[in-house]
């Protein structure tokens, strides 16, 4: 049994892991194209995105609508020091760490900045919140000047070598799962979901919920500017519109598609969908490309109707894969 | 734990799914492929349509012809809609197919990544229209247009000699091919000369009353933005701005008149724009791309970017052809840096063109050309 | 002088916020949902002016249709996407509404393309001339319907069965279900009058600058559910002033060239200011949650 349950916390890793070490053993003998390996890393920017936003919107219930203005935080302040580094200390691993880690960090205190009114209010506000943030960030970015963050052009950053870079980043989605999943399944863990549940409920426990709130919300903050690091890491340059609304709206449609609270699912679903709009994108020209667009928005109301109808409850309860398996167990034990 | 481990099948199957799309490649090639990224879709559209289809005509005229040396050329034109962060996946895709020589991005933006991706496996490329400085930084890439700084100094150049004490500039400041020309004009143009400024950010601006307010009292206006919102501006600013005032344009303005539902003779105003290419030619090179374009495609996507698209066709194949006849060993098996030495040494060595977009082209060695620039007028103020 | 015409103008773009903030707050206060796909209903209606107009030529004709055809949309979206999530958590409500407003963007995208159209027709051009002071003829029209709307919906709400109603399924849902009151349709007659309002605001819009993409609804529903938020979100006048107070802002803060490009920026800021000091809006009334 304890194999069992050693299995089923830690296959995840192990299968990520693999992944990644068999794609090194492949791109170390030249057998990957840079095609594969840019496809790589996107995965795990996208990976690390998806699970760090399916803390606030599967754990803690609430919406952010900005977690690409937290990436871009990430991207731009993250990018800007590895520039400055370059020529002290190299475009290395050293770099990169303290790059990242300054990242992360700047993401993270903006997170706390704007979780702090916003999370003391209805949930709705922080959704409009968040999204009003990445506009602001978005702007003064765009407009700040050109020798600190290049302006429209765009910040050059250094490119880290693209045989080791989704390397890197896949060893930051362990890190990034390792985070979410032990904190989820520690005792604060169970005190965010049972502000989910029912907040009033959760207070009235003793159960800090503002804090607990801020908690959630900057260490999701703090994933999605690493992300952005590792974004401006794998391109030579980054630009602030790549950093708005839709590309949230399509971090959430990640999290939603691979079933909300669901960190495996996020995983899956961050893969496929990445997967999907890197081949795609190439495929699918004119107006057609935006049949994809159509496509996320039909998923979206789909599963969450499906997911969350009054009207539906019993249906989903008779026909969930888990009930399911349970009735065929049930029946094979009988007959 | 049978949902955990059906899960975890599925992350595998996902993974291997892609592992699977991997696998391939490496057969031989048997045509000169030239890559192209551009804007098929959205605001940009225009551009993009008209670069892709006037390169497909001069790659068909020259297959037509016999290719070069019986060996055919293949256009791969993908879409990235105007936006930069699409840009390596289908840089990535054109190099798994197989490109050895490019056009680069149709616009600017997108081509300054496209430019450093492609220094990296140093793939020459020539790009019609993606006008920005730093588009040629580095050294494998060409523009067949004028550079955005170079495009607001002959601007302001031609502004300073219409002895004006006061004008309006409009454009986009969150958008480097404005803001490049923009600078470059401020900088060059005669401190006498007094100027009124409006910005807009939004993409998708649709109102532009407060800055017409700014601006409405100029008679001469400096747009150097691309034609929707300019059309736009144009449409909102009758009767607010003067019916004798000039909007003067750079090659951004190119296709004004056949965008969707804009009508140009509605406007009062007189409207001109800075080009390389005379789409009212009735002689020479440029004529006869104009005839044939038309002919082919009709006359809403004919403009400077497609006469610039097919003229950097046509100078990539008569450079490997000057090349190839001084002995240069070229072929489709050869790899795309083999023949970026090949091209490179051609282009900076001299090499000149003649085509629709102007005669006896010459390349600096820093990648920007040397061209006439001509004011084209595309429609006079009613009188 | 310049302050002069930043201020008109703001209230010309204001006066479109507001109407468009009037649709979000009522269905805010009634729904208790924020209906993100609100601004794309505006986008709809254009369109629904412009293949009007290409069949029937009149604009009165074309505003018209349009706001038929808004209702019905409203409806129909209030009766497929949201109503089965009555009950449900706020989170699955906004996920589904943040799913309509793309899809009716990629669908408009799929049919129009995604080139602009400009209906020319609807365009109003031309200005009253007050001394060296000019009000375009739309700034008029924009601030009269407004104002006329925001009147008329007030009495509405407060003296008419229905309004009433409709305050009474704001204030508690389940006791106005127990005095009889069919909360449904309260529900669905609110969304019809918040799409008809778009219809309106979407024909403001054009008549200033006749240019219709997919995107046209996008960032004017945002930056107006941010007008709606910052009056105090369920209050009508309240939605007024907050989209005109947002209009003036805009308008001031591109007349100033160093803030100018920062206008966006600005307005955001607004709207965080506002949440930090006084949460509940300028005109809203602060609601204690009870168990």
């Amino acid at each position: 049994m304890k194999t069992k349950s050693f299995l089923k916390n830690y296959l995840n890793y192990a299968i990520i892991a693999l992944v990644a070490i068999i794609f090194t053993v492949l791109s170390l003998t030249g057998g990957t194209s840079p095609k594969e390996i840019y496809l790589l890393e996107k995965i795990a920017i996208s990976i690390i995105l998806a699970v760090s936003l399916s803390m606030v919107v599967g754990f803690l219930g609430e919406l952010s609508l900005g977690h690409a203005g937290f990436m871009c935080v990430g991207a731009y302040l993250g990018g800007k020091l590895a520039s400055i580094l370059e020529p002290i200390i190299g475009n290395g691993i050293l770099a990169l760490i303290i790059s990242v880690l300054a990242g992360g960090i700047a993401a993270a205190i903006f997170g706390i900045i704007i979780g702090l009114p916003a999370l003391r209010l209805r949930g709705d506000y922080l959704a409009i919140v968040t999204l009003a943030f990445g506009e602001i960030i978005r702007s003064v970015v765009m407009n700040a000047p050109e020798k600190l963050f290049g302006g429209t052009l765009g910040l050059e950053t250094p490119r880290f070598d693209k045989k080791y870079l989704f390397i890197i980043a896949f060893a930051l989605v362990l890190i990034c799962l390792a985070v979410t999943q032990n904190l989820m399944r520690s005792k604060h863990g169970r005190a965010i979901t049972s502000i989910r549940d029912n907040e009033i409920a959760a207070r009235a426990t003793g159960i800090n919920v503002t804090k607990y709130k801020l908690f959630v919300f900057t260490i999701s903050s703090f994933f999605a500017g690493i992300a952005g690091v590792l974004y401006s890491y794998s391109n030579y340059r980054i630009q602030s519109a790549n950093f708005d609304y839709n590309y949230s709206i399509e971090i959430l449609v990640m999290v939603v598609l691979g079933g909300i609270g669901s960190i495996n699912g996020s995983i899956i679903a961050a893969t496929l969908i990445t997967f999907l709009n890197v081949n795609l994108q190439t495929k699918l020209t004119g107006d057609l490309a935006v049949l994809q667009n159509l496509f996320y928005a039909a998923i979206l109301i789909v599963i969450v109707i499906y997911k969350n109808a009054p009207a539906l409850k019993t249906f989903r309860e008779k026909y969930s894969l888990a009930n399911l398996k349970k009735r065929r167990k049930e029946k094979d034990q009988n007959g | 734990m049978k949902t955990t481990f059906c899960k975890v099948l599925a992350v595998v199957m996902c993974l291997l799914m892609v592992a699977a799309c991997f696998v391939g490649c490496g057969e031989k090639k048997e045509t000169y492929i030239i890559g192209l990224s551009g804007p098929l879709t959205g605001g940009a559209a225009v551009y993009g349509t008209a670069v892709k289809n006037a390169a497909q005509m001069a790659v068909d005229e020259i297959n037509a012809a016999g290719g070069l040396d019986g060996v055919k050329f293949e256009l791969l034109a993908l879409d990235d809609q105007h936006d930069a962060s699409k840009v390596s996946t289908n840089y990535a895709d054109m190099v798994a197919k197989g490109m050895i020589v490019s056009l680069g991005c149709v616009t600017t933006n997108p081509c300054l990544e496209f430019a450093n991706l492609s220094s990296e496996d140093n793939i020459f490329f020539l790009t019609p229209s993606a006008s920005g400085n730093d588009v040629v930084k580095k050294d494998n890439a060409y523009q067949m247009c004028f550079a955005d700084g170079n495009q607001g100094k002959v601007a302001a150049d031609y502004v300073n000699t219409l002895g004006l004490d006061k004008i309006g500039i409009f454009y986009k400041s969150d958008d480097s091919y404005s803001k490049g020309i923009f600078d470059q004009f401020k900088a060059n143009l005669n401190s006498s000369i007094a100027t009124v400024e409006a910005v807009f950010t939004d993409a998708n601006q649709t109102d532009f009353t407060a800055q017409i307010d700014t601006l409405k009292e100029c008679e001469f206006i400096f747009m150097p933005i691309y034609y929707t919102p300019a059309s736009i501006f144009m449409t909102q600013a009758k009767g607010k701005v003067a019916d004798n005032a000039t909007y003067y344009g750079c090659d951004g303005f190119d296709g004004i008149e056949s965008a969707d539902g804009f009508d140009i003779t509605a406007i009062p105003q007189k409207v001109s724009m800075l080009s390389h290419f005379n789409s009212k030619a009735t002689d020479g090179k440029a004529a006869e791309f104009i005839k044939k374009y038309t002919e082919k495609f009709g006359a809403d996507t004919l403009n400077q970017f497609g006469a610039a698209a097919y003229d950097c066709v046509y100078a990539l194949y008569n450079a490997m052809k000057e090349a190839k006849e001084a002995g240069k060993d070229i072929n489709p098996n050869m790899s795309a840096e083999e023949l970026c030495t090949i091209l490179k040494e051609k282009f900076n060595g001299g090499f000149t063109f003649s085509g629709a977009t102007g005669d006896n082209i010459k390349w600096q060695s820093t990648g920007y050309v040397d061209k006439v620039a001509i004011a084209y007028v595309i429609k006079e103020a009613n009188a | 002088m310049d302050f002069i015409t930043a201020l008109i103008n703001g209230l010309s773009s204001g006066g479109t916020y507001a109407m468009i903030a009037i649709g979000y707050t009522m269905v805010y206060g009634i729904a208790k949902m924020l209906n993100f796909a609100h601004g794309d209903v505006i986008m709809v209606g254009g369109y629904a002016m412009y293949v009007t107009l290409l069949a029937l030529g009149h604009p009165l004709i074309a505003v018209l249709a349009a706001v038929i055809f808004c209702i019905i949309l409203g409806v129909t979206i209030e009766r497929f996407a949201y109503r089965p999530l009555r009950g449900a958590s706020p989170l699955a409500v906004l996920i589904t509404a943040i799913g309509v407003s793309y899809l009716l963007q990629s669908l408009a995208q799929i049919i129009f393309g995604s080139s602009p159209k400009m209906p020319l027709q609807l365009q109003i051009s031309g200005a009253v001339k007050l001394g060296a002071l000019s009000v375009d003829y739309s700034t008029i029209l924009t601030i009269t319907v407004t104002v006329v709307v925001m009147a008329i919906l007030s009495l509405f709400v407060k003296y008419s069965k229905t309004g009433r109603a409709m305050v009474a399924v704001s204030e508690d849902r389940d006791a106005a279900l127990l005095m009889g009151i069919n909360t449904n349709a309260i529900i669905t007659i609110t969304f019809a009058i918040g799409s008809a309002l778009a219809a309106i605001a979407g024909y403001m819009m054009l008549c200033k600058a006749p240019s219709l993409s997919n995107t046209l609804g996008a960032m004017p529903g945002i930056k107006a559910f941010t007008a709606a938020v910052i009056g105090g979100i369920g209050s009508i006048p309240g939605a007024m002033l907050g989209g005109l107070l947002l209009g003036i802002v805009e308008s001031i803060s591109y007349s100033i060239p160093a803030i100018a490009p920062y206008t966006d920026a600005v307005e955001f800021s607004i709207l965080i200011i506002v949440l930090l000091v006084k949460p509940s809006g300028i005109l809203g009334k602060a609601r204690r949650e009870k168990v």
